[in-house]
């Protein structure tokens, strides 16, 4: 018994001992542990900050950020280091910005991503020392244009970020959500519920309209507000477009469909060459034209313009389809339709719609007789 | 040579009764942590840091531990001795820390920690121990070179990280794997067996009691047979 | 189902491609040593699964719900060879006491436990690669097959060597480990097999 008691004390005094003895060496290193960890942490933050001092994760529970933003570290100085996850080409694209104390770019790295291009790599560099007001002045790179344009959203995202951890408030909302929101607070009657309606009568100062799907009323844009008028809405509304007897007239090839409206002005569909194809020559990946719509007054000014259908390549030409491109030849006539700002990266797709709306025009002149 | 003189006991443990090549313990790190020179060093001077200590301390109190839980008692404070210096390798060589991984807490278990305890630092007075600590550890560390210089220099092209011209272009990448640390070491034992043709003791008079495995260890029985 | 997909990619992944022994080299001392005879290569492995599977089992709590929550994580070691050792003789006392007849049979091995790195090695491993209590017991008992497997495999090997004439200075060790070197080239070939097969 006596035995077995020495042997329990023995082994526990050892445990005791050498428990103290780990307890007394982690006392001593683990601050050191802590510090090279947070160092080693901080180092790629630094790469983004290289002003930066001390970063801590923040916990982001109760702030409404923008949904790219993964992770932020606060900065002493009152700056953040923000990662975020977005798509350019293909998703996982990881981004890490640097946001300074003035809400400007420090610096933007990629962390990961499975872009094929690799304009994501250097992209950050471009970013630095931009603000939220002159952010959208950062080109994104020809024919990385979709990789490159998340790299800026991602930006743009982390400098929205800083400002809402800032204790400020960021307009959030997407493009499209805004759109919605002030045609909903103009005719609040339509529960939100619009279709576009395509200009075919000029309406002064008016640059879109959307007819209420439940028929409770019409909103017009002009410039920057969104109003409801009803003797507008009564043009609308009484607008007419006719098929066109086209017998005796030789209209350019690409003119595929024309109409005129009771009020004069002329609706064509023209099918303009892209990548797809440019000229007679086929390029992959679709080889399907660009189908456009225009409208044009007898005199020959554009009232409006919209593409209707493309295949260009995802990410560069298909650019074409989006408003900020076509909307540009709104109110343009033969002296000044080529002046508008080509799709970065897409010269073919670009000089192609150029000459589908010329051959709109053409066609106005042979149809008023003046060619 | 007088048996157990303080330079025998330090020397005989780099070649006549080297753990790796002629103990054949301590296998795990020697396979595992080879794969470049740095990595071999630095498991090597752990090692020996923790042989060391634990030869010096179970050696103080080689009077106080009871027979019966002797082998508990020296797990301990191995371990114990094992975290020390993982803690402050954390703390002071985090690269080094991160390379060796979970090697470095297998030190724990490596046969040459505990059957140096149980066969030597048991019996013998701390000034001999912490000699034979350092003697063994010292042939711990020079195999584990040994073995990386080999597996680096001809599977890597390089020696500790350094490139060499020819080599880097014509390695041989399968020695850096796994099949290439098991050839390399089979290798090597050859190449000491031959070398020392036999004058190698045998291996039962030197640890293999200390190891659990003594019983069914065919290594220790074929060392006997011998 | 994805959690049933990772599941069996730990398994498999342990068991072929992760194998211990033949890759990460845990378990090395025992696998040169009791692999001379099939019956004991297999009484061997199975031991070391159970071990496994029970030393698992015990530990995981431990670090999730002792030593993390006191902030002693830094006891992780000396903690888990104890509890291993401690797992070993209770094991033995267990089944001397209630199962003689598997103790007769494994009971030899269990003592060489103790201070088989492997045992230690996926306890460790499976709380630094942060998997769940289900995880880890897939991945130590993909673990312990592994063993098992390269334990068999290797005593046929062994066999065939044995009856070789094999020059004087080759013979034993290096012989066994150049073999061991080829088994292991053949593993080799499994990389990468498990993550393209549950694609």
């Amino acid at each position: 018994m006596k035995k077995y008691l020495k042997s329990v004390i023995a082994l526990t005094a050892i445990c005791a001992v050498v428990a103290l003895l780990m307890a007394a060496t982690n006392y001593l290193t683990a601050p050191i542990i802590e510090q090279n960890e947070s160092a080693a942490a901080n180092e790629a933050l630094l790469v983004v900050m290289p002003e930066g001092e001390d970063f801590e994760l923040m916990d982001l529970s109760g702030y409404e950020l923008p949904a790219t933003v993964t992770e932020v570290y606060a900065e002493s100085t009152g700056g953040y280091v923000v990662k975020l996850t977005t798509a350019g080409y293909s998703t996982g694209l990881v981004i890490m910005c640097g946001v300074d104390a003035a809400g400007t770019v420090t610096g933007a790295t990629c962390l990961a991503s499975s872009e094929t291009l690799g304009a994501e790599k250097t992209y950050g560099e471009k970013t630095v020392g931009k603000t939220a007001a002159d952010i959208d002045t950062v080109d994104t790179v020809a024919s990385m244009t979709k990789t490159t344009g998340a790299y800026r959203n991602a930006v743009k995202d982390a400098l929205n970020a800083a400002v809402i951890l800032g204790g400020g408030s960021v307009d959030l909302r997407s493009e499209e959500e805004i759109l919605k929101d002030n045609l909903s607070a103009a005719l609040p009657a339509a529960e939100g519920a619009f279709t576009p309606w395509f200009m075919v009568e000029e309406l002064e100062g008016v640059s879109a309209v959307y007819v209420a799907d439940n028929g409770s009323g019409t909103v017009f844009v002009k410039g920057e507000d969104f109003v409801v008028d009803p003797a507008l809405a009564q043009k609308v509304a009484e607008s007419k477009v006719e098929a066109l007897d086209l017998s005796g007239y030789e209209l350019p090839t690409a003119i595929t469909k024309a109409e005129k409206t009771a009020s004069g002005n002329y609706v064509f569909e023209v099918k303009g060459s892209g990548f797809g194809i440019n000229g007679d020559k086929y390029y992959a990946p679709s080889g399907e034209p660009i189908m456009i719509r225009v409208s044009v007054t007898p005199a020959g000014k554009i009232i409006a313009c919209e593409t209707i259908s493309q295949q260009e390549t995802d990410g560069i030409g298909s650019a074409c389809a989006e408003p900020a491109f076509y909307t540009q030849f709104n109110g343009k006539d033969e002296s000044n339709y080529k002046d508008i700002d080509a799709i970065s990266g897409a010269t073919l797709t670009t000089n192609g719609y150029k000459t589908a709306v010329g051959k709109a025009l053409e066609a106005v002149k042979i149809l008023e007789g003046a060619a | 040579m007088k048996k157990n003189s303080n330079i025998s006991v330090l020397f005989k443990g780099l070649l006549l009764e080297n753990p790796v090549f002629v103990l054949v313990l301590g296998t795990c790190p020697t396979l595992a942590t080879t794969q470049t020179v740095i990595g071999a060093f630095a498991m090597g001077i752990a090692a020996m840091v923790v042989l060391i200590c634990s030869n010096v301390v179970i050696s103080l109190l080689r009077k106080v531990i009871p027979d019966t839980v002797r082998i508990p008692c020296y797990i301990v404070i191995i371990a114990g001795f094992v975290t020390i210096v993982q803690m402050f390798m954390h703390a002071y060589l985090p690269e080094l820390y991160e390379l060796l991984g979970v090697y470095l807490a297998l030190i724990t278990v490596n046969c040459i920690i505990l059957g140096r305890a149980e066969m030597f630092a048991s019996k013998n007075s701390v000034a001999k121990s912490a000699l034979d600590g350092v003697g063994m550890g010292l042939g711990f560390t020079l195999a584990l070179l040994a073995m990386a210089t080999l597996r680096e220099v001809f599977g890597s092209g390089s020696f500790a990280g350094m490139e060499i011209p020819f080599l880097k272009d014509h390695t041989v990448d399968i020695l850096t794997q796994a099949p290439g640390g098991l050839l390399v070491y089979g290798l090597l034992i050859f190449a000491v067996t031959a070398i020392t043709q036999g004058r190698a003791p045998k291996k039962t008079s030197f640890g293999c009691e200390g190891c659990p495995s003594a019983g069914n260890c065919s290594a220790c029985a074929e060392k006997e047979e011998n | 189902m994805e959690n049933t997909k990772l599941l069996i990619s730990i398994l498999f992944g342990s068991i072929l491609v992760n194998n211990y022994v033949l890759s990460q080299f845990l378990g090395i001392c025992p696998f040169l040593g009791v692999s001379k005879k099939l019956d004991q290569a297999t009484g061997m492995g199975i031991a070391v699964i159970f071990v496994m599977l029970v030393a698992t089992a015990v530990t995981w709590p431990i670090q999730k719900f002792i030593l993390e929550k006191t902030g002693l994580e830094y006891m992780q070691t000396i903690v888990f060879i104890l509890v291993i050792a401690a797992l070993v003789q209770l094991t033995e006392i267990i089944l001397k006491k209630f199962i003689p007849a598997l103790h007769k049979s494994l009971g030899v091995y269990l003592p060489l436990i103790t201070t088989n790195c492997a045992v230690l090695g996926v306890t460790i491993n499976n709380i630094n690669d942060g998997y769940t209590f289900v995880q880890s017991i897939v991945s130590s008992l993909g673990c312990g097959l592994g063993f098992l497997l390269a334990m068999v495999l290797f005593s046929g090997v062994r066999s065939r060597i044995e009856e070789r004439k094999i020059p004087k200075y080759l013979r034993g060790l290096p012989v066994t480990l150049i073999a061991a070197s080829f088994v292991s080239l053949a593993f080799f070939g499994f990389a990468g097999i498990v993550e393209n097969l549950l694609k």
